[in-house]
């Protein structure tokens, strides 16, 4: 008996909107008697009468609980002089933008966490870092603040992050997954569960909130550049995009798919050059925007004769990149310091200089690594190596997106090709994983995205992630709140290590769906005993990476596979491949 | 039929995953009067247990719960041995915060199970209802601000009182039902507050003839006398055996308390301070004297030590004979009709007079109220309506304990997430009454719950805002007032629905 009975008395409340979608969920009723895993269930008896304003209060009350509590746990570097981590980098921005003169702010002791994000990164934490001041100065004080460890200052850090991700990710995801599933057919009550799935990743929380970054903020815009796509507001998409670009760099792996959809939408499907020329108009304008006050406010303090870099006295350095710049711009010309200003930005933000990856990380080059030394190899080879193999992962499915740049096609066009870049590009850390995992996650809200095939693969992806980032979270004393909101996710969506039914689940032939299950499990077991064995044997001596190593190693094999098999879904989706064959399944 | 979704377990899951979080949150000292517990039952022969007093946390609870923490103990041990030392004062290692906090997740498990019993024993047309009920329960705030956060043991013992309330509802169970609570007795003695409802209750339904009340079933009441005997027995016998009793007694009921707890629970001698602190702007002009002792008495309306300054003084004594009085009425209708629907009437109604009239009231005792309530809340809409505001009432009263800014989101978010949606869904369950409804009562309790909203603002950050560290006593006293009206208000409804239904 799922239906509430119709009650004896009359409801206080006429159910108006039951009267326009009632026929969907009823449909719905029959097909599908039982919730097929617990976040359906818990859902279930939101199933009829009770509209999106009643239920998205609720849910979004949930997701921020959970995310509060887990940031009472620890944050990446918590105790740990000298340098601290993450928490620190950020908090130290706030200090120095607050404190100093916009022109120094990519200058400032570069050595102790310099600013190495792009501006609007840097606005944000002077917003921050000033309405921070107004509580209490000595949290953001210049210097003196340094690696500070006042709880109340990590209240408020915490705070910052769940009101930016609800200011930014947190619409843009809702308005993205009710655009895609409208899109798709998919009646709303599924898109709410998807809407859940996709605000209760773990890999989100566990870095956002538990570790401690920002990554929400950027994620957030690019979603909103792609719910943009999905109305046909081009321009809209390319403001946006910037705006992601412009907080984080990282927003360039998906530069291409933006490129190749936008491109798509001007040429293949009708040549239309003046949506064109607005699209790179815009997109000119707003990076414009986006450097104005930083170009603006080095200009005044000039003006004022506060200098970019006060310990030259006056003298003029060379420019760290492009020196070449210098011969056909005079320094002494009065643009010159916002040259040099952006000049060094870049330079910050795109630090060619460091290595191939980054630590351990799941990706190509490092479980190359463990098989041949790259270290032996000349940089100029593994960079040019490195190219290669990015661009050879990312044009497949971009190429295709161009020739058909389909709404449906968007999710997992830019989850290909954030997979290609983070398996294949330079200089990848392990927490760049959430940009494949964020449009990939998207999916849910798509055509029987909660059905069998999708949900186990999103979920593989995901649980596959949050386990690529456990040497990351081990490492800050996070094993609880992984094991809590990994388990919790899985659990929620019928996953293993609880259920091993999501590949069984939808008219796939068994062929598929054994295959699917026994490549997925293959790896869940792997996860498992990793886990066992990384807990109670010491690795041997002389390998104390060993665990860690093997981690990356599977990691990165898994990862591969999901690269593959949102190609692969990217050309059904795009009939390049016939699509599934349509045979009797549960859910429509 | 088909199980209506969400299942007990699925939440109970979910909220597990959701307390693991909670972990590294704020403690209270009740987490090292535990652990002192642990320590004590431990390293410690029988026979010392209630004489101990290394740590100011002595052992105040009855022999039953000192059994648990004993045979927790054993466990705690293996986890980290320094934790079960009785010098070991203040001590919280990760280890120890983990296993005391997990102790209190994996014992809850009762009260998930007595739920179940609850639903199953509901009859086929109101199992949803129960469900929705038994999930107010399962995902309580009460529960998480004081077990999972403030720290305590609650769960299970109320798991342990909700099985005996179901069992009392079929004939054939009645007597476990009794010795059940007879057990939860020497768990917790606070459940004392409910015995007369019991009492009545088993005297009426077990021990005498349905017929009449002169037939007695003496076969019962000898099952029932030894029952309870061995488990008093149980309990109290070593100890006996031993002749520490006075002491023992002495640890469990400390008179020496004063009226009103710490912070003042939202009962009626809260209303009786706020009355007295009013009247004494007034006095002078009415002629009242005024008491200046009391008056200069800096803690005023803070700590236990209330006097009041133009109102009589209120003794123990006065106490206790309001509170049985209050007993007393809804327990005459009790044993005039011995249904399952009084009893959980009668006992909701124990609690209320007890907390309401009773000496040294804590607010967290609210949930000896709530929870018994919860079971018969969606018989009508009658019984929602006083059902609603005393669960706003009574878990807007518990924020107070909790009161380090990292954990208020949690208390408060979490709070009105609990309320915006099971005053939603009991709404959608209860059906319909067939006695028409107080009118003024019902939009009484609309404009109530209305006004929490501007309150919690005001108490929790405006107040900061506005007047700083000055006049601190004052959103506490707007909270307990508030509160107060709302659990004395739900408790007239109440009393009027029990009355004429």
């Amino acid at each position: 008996m799922p239906a509430p009975s119709p009650a004896p008395h009359k409801p206080r409340r006429k159910a108006n909107k039951a009267e326009n979608d009632g026929d969907k969920p009823r449909k719905f009723d029959a097909l599908v008697r039982t919730p097929a895993f617990p976040l359906a269930a818990f859902m279930w008896p939101a199933r009829t009468s009770l509209s999106q304003w009643e239920v998205l209060p609720l849910v979004l009350m949930v997701v921020g609980l959970f995310r509060w509590a887990a940031g009472l746990w620890g944050y990446s570097g918590f105790q740990r002089p000298p340098l601290f981590g993450d928490y620190e980098a950020q908090r130290h921005w706030m200090e120095i933008t607050a404190n100093l003169p916009i022109s120094q702010w990519y200058f400032h002791d570069l050595e102790w966490w310099g600013l190495d994000y792009p501006p609007l990164t840097a606005y944000h934490s002077w917003a921050l870092g000033k309405i921070g001041s107004l509580i209490n100065p000595e949290w953001f004080a210049l210097m003196s603040s340094r690696g500070s460890h006042d709880p109340m200052l990590k209240i408020f850090m915490r705070a910052t992050v769940i009101a930016s991700e609800y200011l930014i990710f947190v619409p843009a995801a809702t308005v993205f997954v009710r655009r895609f599933s409208r899109l798709n057919g998919v009646n709303t009550w599924t898109s709410n569960l998807a809407l859940v799935a996709i605000l209760m990743q773990p890999s989100l929380i566990l870095i956002d909130h538990v570790h401690f970054q920002y990554n929400t903020v950027m994620l957030g815009f690019v979603v909103a550049s792609m719910s943009s796509m999905l109305a046909e507001r081009y321009k809209w998409a390319a403001v946006f995009f910037v705006a992601a670009l412009g907080f984080k760099q990282m927003a360039l792996y998906y530069a291409f798919s933006v490129f190749s959809y936008l491109l798509g939408r001007c040429i293949t499907t009708g040549i239309n050059p003046s949506r064109l020329f607005g699209i790179a108009l815009v997109t000119l304008i707003s990076f414009g925007v986006l450097v104005l006050p930083l170009a603006l406010g080095v200009l005044y303090d000039k003006h004022r004769g506060i200098e970019a870099r006060p310990e030259l006295n006056g003298a003029t350095a060379p420019l760290p990149i492009f020196p070449f710049i210098v011969n056909y711009i005079d320094p002494q010309n009065f643009y010159y310091p916002i040259v040099e200003q952006l000049v060094q930005m870049v330079h910050r933000v795109f630090p060619f200089s460091r290595g191939l990856f980054e630590d351990k990380v799941a990706n190509f080059w490092c479980a190359l690594n463990t098989v041949i030394k790259l270290r032996n190899f000349p940089v100029e080879l593994l960079q040019k190596a490195a190219l290669g193999a990015t661009l050879l992962s990312i044009i497949p499915p971009n190429l295709i997106l161009f020739l058909r740049p389909r709404k449906s096609a968007l999710p997992v066009a830019f989850a290909a090709t954030a997979w290609g870049f983070f398996l294949f590009s330079w200089q990848v850390h392990e927490k760049s994983v959430l940009l494949p995992l964020m449009p990939m996650t998207l999916l849910l809200a798509g055509k029987q995205g909660m059905s069998g095939e999708v949900r186990a693969w999103v979920g593989f992806a995901n649980l596959l992630g949050a386990w690529t980032m456990f040497p990351l979270l081990h490492r800050v004393d996070l094993r609880v709140p992984y094991a809590a909101l990994t388990l919790l996710w899985a659990y929620l969506l019928g996953l293993p290590p609880t259920s091993w039914s999501a590949p069984f689940q939808e008219g796939q032939s068994g062929v598929v769906q054994w295959g699917t299950a026994l490549l997925q499990s293959t790896f869940y077991v792997i996860m498992a005993a990793w886990h066992v064995v990384e807990a109670f044997v010491v690795p041997p001596p002389g390998k104390p990476d060993l665990w860690v190593v093997a981690n990356v190693g599977v990691g990165a094999a898994g990862f591969s596979i999901c690269y593959l098999w949102c190609l692969w879904r990217l050309l059904r989706e795009t009939e390049f491949l016939p699509s599934a064959p349509k045979t009797k399944s549960k859910t429509q | 039929m088909a199980e209506s979704f969400p299942t007990l377990t699925q939440c109970a899951l979910v909220a597990a995953a959701f307390k693991v979080l909670l972990f590294p949150a704020y403690k209270s000292t009740d987490f090292e009067v535990h652990r002192n517990w642990l320590a004590i039952t431990n390293s410690l022969p029988l026979s010392e247990w209630y004489y101990e007093k290394t740590s100011e946390w002595t052992l105040d609870y009855p022999p039953f719960f000192a059994y648990f923490e004993w045979l927790l103990a054993h466990v705690a041990r293996l986890v980290d041995p320094a934790m079960v030392r009785v010098y070991n004062l203040g001590y919280d290692s990760w280890e120890t915060v983990y296993f005391q906090r997990f102790s209190v997740i994996i014992t809850e498990l009762l009260l998930v199970y007595a739920l179940q019993m609850f639903i199953d024993s509901s009859p086929l047309q109101s199992k949803r209802a129960a469900q929705v009920a038994a999930l107010s329960v399962v995902l309580s705030p009460g529960l998480l601000i004081i077990d999972h956060i403030h720290f305590q043991y609650n769960g299970f013992m109320y798991g342990i009182l909700v099985a005996s309330l179901v069992l009392a509802r079929c004939k054939s169970t009645l007597l476990q039902s009794g010795l059940i609570f007879g057990a939860l007795l020497c768990f917790k003695h606070i459940y004392l507050y409910l015995a007369p409802a019991y009492f009545v209750f088993l005297l009426r339904a077990y021990c005498l003839s349905a017929r009449s009340i002169f037939q007695i079933k003496f076969l019962n009441c000898v099952k029932l006398g030894l029952g309870l005997a061995g488990i008093f027995g149980a309990a109290f016998g070593p100890f006996a055996l031993m002749e520490q009793i006075p002491q023992l007694l002495s640890r469990l009921f400390p008179f020496s308390r004063g009226l009103c707890h710490a912070y003042w629970a939202p009962n009626v001698w809260a209303l009786y301070s706020l009355a007295d602190r009013v009247l004494i702007h007034f006095a002078p002009k009415l002629g009242l004297p005024l008491k200046t002792e009391a008056l200069n008495s800096v803690t005023r309306g803070l700590v236990g030590d209330t006097a009041f300054a133009v109102l009589p003084e209120i003794t123990p004594r006065i106490c206790f004979a309001l509170t049985l009085f209050f007993q007393v009425l809804p327990l005459i209708k009790l044993f005039k009709r011995p249904t399952w629907e009084n009893f959980i009437g009668a006992v909701t109604l124990c609690g209320y007079a007890s907390f309401l009239f009773g000496w040294h009231v804590h607010e967290k005792a609210i949930l000896l109220v709530i929870i018994p309530f919860s079971l018969i809340a969606l018989r009508d809409r009658r019984h929602l309506s006083a059902f609603r505001p005393l669960i706003v009432a009574g878990h807007v009263s518990l924020f107070p304990l909790i009161f380090t800014p990292a954990e208020f989101p949690i208390k408060t978010i979490y709070t009105v997430f609990w309320l915006v949606l099971f005053l939603m869904s009991l709404d959608r369950m209860a059906p319909a009454s067939n006695k028409p409804r107080v009118f003024l009562l019902d939009r009484f309790s609309t404009l109530y719950i209305a006004v929490s909203i501007p309150l919690i603002a005001y108490a929790s950050l405006f107040h900061q805002i506005i007047f700083g560290n000055r006049l601190e006593f004052l959103p506490l006293m707007f909270t307990s007032s508030y509160t107060a009206i709302g659990v004395v208000g739900s408790w007239v409804g109440y009393m009027v629905v029990y009355y004429t239904c």
